[in-house]
């Protein structure tokens, strides 16, 4: 990657607010994820996680605050424009349509066409399959059967899809609302490899989970929120389990 | 001026309201007699409508046609108890059950609403005959179905030469009308033409889509089929069209009950041979009629049978026979 | 132009924890090509049973008897027509209740049509605006259907339903009660004609079906429909316009429905507001036994054609067999509960495995 640009952070929040009326939900919070960095962001129900995630993603618009991109200010009015700035989300429920295969999938809304005859416009559905094995490659997820609808895999095996798709799709920033949290053991083991493969990458990951297990696992730096506000900050290397629950609860 | 107008106005309108409302009959007020129809959405009822109004007119009596859009006693039921808390001088009505209506009906007669049916019946069909039970309208005002399906076989069976195999393409099993229909096409054939086979009945549903597939089917596997009876439109629309496809026209010959617009064209066409025509205009005219004479003191006929006129390319433009075809 | 990373990629730590490739069992993918190919096995045992049964009973053919697929070929062609629409619809997880009527509207808007236009232009000419005039005013309800569903977020079931009254009502009015007859020698021949032995209207429904075919599976519109009917959340955070898709799909329904409509004047030479009423039903059973599951998400256009046809054929084939006519009404629905039978088996049997 270059050099120049390591200093500049892939993704800085500066001082930002949302408000719902008299409700503060998210309140002058700053924070940075640079290249191949995962930061964690954790929480209490209520201290302004899924707020936080909205408006990164473009789902809200911030009261007041402002996002830079390698340094730029950008503004969000969709989540479409957050994605196509590199910003993708993948969320706790998936979001895949389950009928439909890896490449359908990785390809949802933006599907490439070809021209069958020379003349009509057709899906181009070799193109998704080569994509979706060689994206599905890069996190060591050897597909056999391209048309196979995401049905039929196991929960670890979709969650691989979905992080697939900003993949291929080459987001420089994954936010990752709670992706281990429906799976058992064995395949949140598999999510926590792949999200060290997103950061061996070199994209950045901000990682919201409730299991300060995983966080340990894969983070390298931890953001604790309450009631809104940062309640603070800290290497992972430099603090421990309890210290983050006292953050969180106020203690 | 126009104030005292507009009051004069409103005071006509309240005394004609309160005329309207009271029971009492006097010659010379203006009676409200309903016509409920067995649907609305039928050329034969509407065509029985303007029978009604010509009556209506005639006599100054103020006709209301109210109905709902299928022939099925669930949505009639509803529409007749409406029309009996309005408190018409009579209800003129076409039942759509002959048992489901008997009770409904009992309600305008026990408020003292006279009941006249007209095309179906309810119970037997013989009223004011002292059984108590579905006797009170005062009369019937019907075509004789029975008869119509007579007709009808003795038509196909004249245009087939007297031998041969037909069969009935017909709405659905359950109808009184139809149903009728159909046993007098039977009855007929076997009493008078031996050599004329009657093959299964196919039921439609009233979809001429799969009345044409069911003539095709019966043909497939009758050859020798000489002719269908189409016991209502849609069954001989369906059939008629079957025949064409079959490339049959001529050789199957097609005879339709009833008589809407369109079965001119058909006839002209050589789609359909012969259509039997109900009288509907003439049922709706003599139930205005009877209505009015009972209103005004007179008595009534408990049964009044209205004819059917044969329809065939000879005499289909002949205008004396042209007025049977049913239009609003 | 954005590109995925072609670096090499430096190995997981933990190789133990990759991922495997899938591998689903081998009765399971058996029985899932039985569910899609269902109603294809249902039609070819159908018309085997009707042959032996023919050949049996009174040593006839039934199957290679050309009048008997002539029939059914046409008989097939009105539910068909609106079964395509309906696949689309069902497939994104709705329902269009309104298109029988919506095809009662279209053959008497026709009707009424082609007669206007009769005296001032030629045959063919005023059966074309008639035709056009027809389809275009089916979209109409198909639209109003698609902005309560998308707009108004009225479940598909009320608002087509509401529409179903609408459209029947205006029918019966433009239709003033009774069917209204045309008078066009072309439109009745293009109708009831034939080329080479295959009726016209066939021919017209084949088209039709290969282009309702090539949208559903080749084109964006298709691929979006089965993701929509999957989960229309995944398809708006995939950035699909989920309102403007259900939109079109309710308008391409009511053209669907015209085109039947249009067909269905052009046959009977008149147009009657109760055109299609019989026809929803086994537009929705068409659909259901071609494979296509009510909840959405799975169906084919060529699964709804072996659907319409296994209706057409057993009913056509139990009038030609002679069978008592209440049979078929038992025997249409005994083949859409074994049909739904085996939907749910396979279903339950791939969810089995998410579970795992």
């Amino acid at each position: 990657m270059n050099n120049l640009n390591d200093n500049i952070p892939l993704l800085e929040v500066r001082n930002l607010s949302k408000h719902f009326g008299p409700i503060k939900a998210l309140n002058d919070l700053s924070m940075v994820v640079r290249r191949g960095e995962v930061v964690a962001v954790v929480g209490d129900n209520g201290a302004g996680k899924t707020t936080l995630i909205k408006a990164l993603s473009g789902v809200y618009r911030p009261t007041a605050g402002e996002l830079l991109l390698n340094g730029k200010p950008a503004i969000f009015s969709n989540p479409q424009q957050a994605r196509e700035e590199g910003i993708e989300t993948i969320y706790q429920d998936l979001a895949l349509a389950d009928n439909l295969s890896i490449g359908a999938n990785i390809f949802l809304g933006r599907e490439p066409m070809r021209r069958a005859f020379g003349f009509l416009p057709v899906l181009d559905r070799r193109k998704m399959a080569e994509a979706a094995c060689s994206t599905m490659a890069l996190l060591d997820f050897h597909v056999s059967r391209t048309e196979t609808p995401v049905s039929n895999f196991s929960g670890g095996q979709r969650q691989a899809v979905a992080i697939g798709r900003a993949v291929y799709w080459d987001a420089q920033i994954l936010i990752m609302d709670e992706p281990t949290a429906a799976l058992g053991v064995p395949e949140q083991r598999k999510v926590l490899s792949l999200i060290h493969k997103l950061k061996a990458q070199g994209r950045g990951v901000i990682f919201v989970s409730h299991n300060l297990q995983d966080i340990f696992a894969v983070s390298d730096r931890i953001v604790v929120l309450r009631r809104g506000v940062l309640a603070g900050e800290r290497q992972i290397s430099e603090t421990n389990h309890d210290e983050v629950v006292k953050l969180m609860v106020g203690g | 001026m126009c104030r005292r107008a507009i009051l004069a106005a409103a005071n006509a309108a309240i005394i004609s309201i309160t005329c309207g409302l009271s029971p009492a009959p006097a010659a010379d007020r203006k009676f409200t007699v309903a016509l409920i129809p067995g649907l609305t959405t039928d050329t034969f009822y509407t065509t029985m409508r303007r029978g009604a109004q010509i009556a209506a007119d005639a006599l100054g009596v103020e006709l209301v046609f109210q109905g709902a859009p299928d022939f099925n006693p669930v949505l009639q039921v509803p529409v007749l108890d409406a029309v009996i808390a309005r408190k018409p001088d009579a209800i003129l009505i076409a039942p759509t059950d002959v048992t489901q209506l008997v009770e409904p009906l009992r309600k305008a007669d026990d408020t003292g609403i006279p009941v006249i049916t007209v095309d179906t019946f309810i119970g037997t069909g013989m009223y004011q005959i002292g059984s108590g039970n579905a006797d009170f309208p005062l009369s019937s005002i019907a075509s004789d179905n029975v008869l119509g399906g007579r007709m009808a076989a003795r038509a196909l069976a004249d245009a087939i030469g007297g031998e041969g195999a037909v069969f009935v393409a017909n709405n659905k099993p359950g109808i009184s009308t139809t149903d009728q229909r159909e046993e007098g096409f039977k009855t007929e054939l076997a009493a008078h033409y031996p050599k004329v086979v009657v093959l299964e009945t196919q039921f439609n549903e009233n979809d001429a889509n799969k009345a044409a597939s069911q003539l095709q089917g019966v043909l497939a596997r009758h050859p020798e089929l000489k002719g269908v009876f189409g016991g209502n439109h849609f069954s001989a629309l369906g059939a008629a069209n079957g025949v064409q496809q079959a490339g049959k026209s001529g050789a199957v010959k097609v005879v339709a009950f009833d008589a809407p617009s369109g079965v001119v064209d058909d006839i002209d066409r050589g789609l359909i041979d012969v259509a039997i025509a109900q009288h509907p205009a003439e049922i709706g005219y003599y139930g205005v009629m009877s209505a009015y004479a009972h209103l005004t003191g007179q008595s009534i006929p408990v049964s009044i049978g209205t004819g059917f006129t044969v329809i065939n390319k000879s005499n289909v433009h002949d205008p004396s026979i042209a007025k049977y075809i049913y239009a609003d | 132009m954005k590109q995925i990373i072609t670096e090499n990629i430096p190995t997981a730590p933990s190789k133990h924890v990759a991922p495997q490739a899938d591998h689903a069992d081998g009765t399971r993918t058996v029985m899932r090509y039985v569910a899609d190919l269902r109603a294809w096995l249902f039609l070819a045992m159908l018309i085997l049973g009707f042959e032996v049964w023919s050949r049996f009973s009174f040593g006839g053919t039934f199957v290679l008897n050309p009048f008997n697929l002539q029939s059914i070929a046409i008989f097939a062609v009105a539910p068909l027509l609106l079964a395509m629409g309906q696949t689309f619809v069902i497939i994104a997880g709705g329902i269009d209740l309104s298109a029988g009527f919506v095809m009662g509207l279209a053959a008497v808007v026709a009707a009424h049509v082609i007669n206007w236009a009769n005296p001032i232009m030629p045959m063919p000419m005023a059966v074309l605006t008639g035709t056009i005039a027809a389809v275009m005013l089916a979209g109409v309800p198909g639209m109003v259907n698609g902005l309560l569903v998308s707009r108004l977020k009225v479940p598909p079931f009320i608002g087509t339903l509401g529409m179903f009254g609408v459209a029947r009502g205006v029918a019966f009015l433009l239709a003033g009660g009774t069917t209204v007859p045309v008078n066009n020698s072309f439109f009745a021949g293009l109708g009831n004609g034939r080329i080479l032995s295959v009726p016209y209207i066939v021919i017209l429904a084949a088209i039709f079906v290969l282009l309702m075919h090539y949208v559903l599976s080749y084109t964006r519109f298709g691929q979006h429909n089965y993701a929509i009917g999957a989960s229309a959340q995944a398809a708006r955070r995939a950035g699909i316009n989920i309102n403007s898709h259900l939109l079109r799909l309710y308008i391409l329904s009511g053209f669907c429905a015209g085109l039947a409509g249009v067909l269905y004047a052009a046959r009977f030479s008149a147009g009657a507001a109760q055109a299609g009423e019989p026809l929803l039903l086994d537009c929705v059973a068409a659909v259901v036994i071609g494979g296509a599951s009510l909840f959405g998400g799975s169906g084919t256009i060529l699964g709804t054609v072996a659907g319409a046809f296994v209706i057409a054929v057993i009913q056509y084939g139990l009038v030609f067999t002679n069978v008592a006519p209440f049979w078929q009404f038992i025997s249409v629905g005994v083949v859409i509960i074994i049909s739904v039978l085996i939907d749910q088996t396979q279903r339950r049997m791939s969810g089995g495995r998410i579970s795992e």
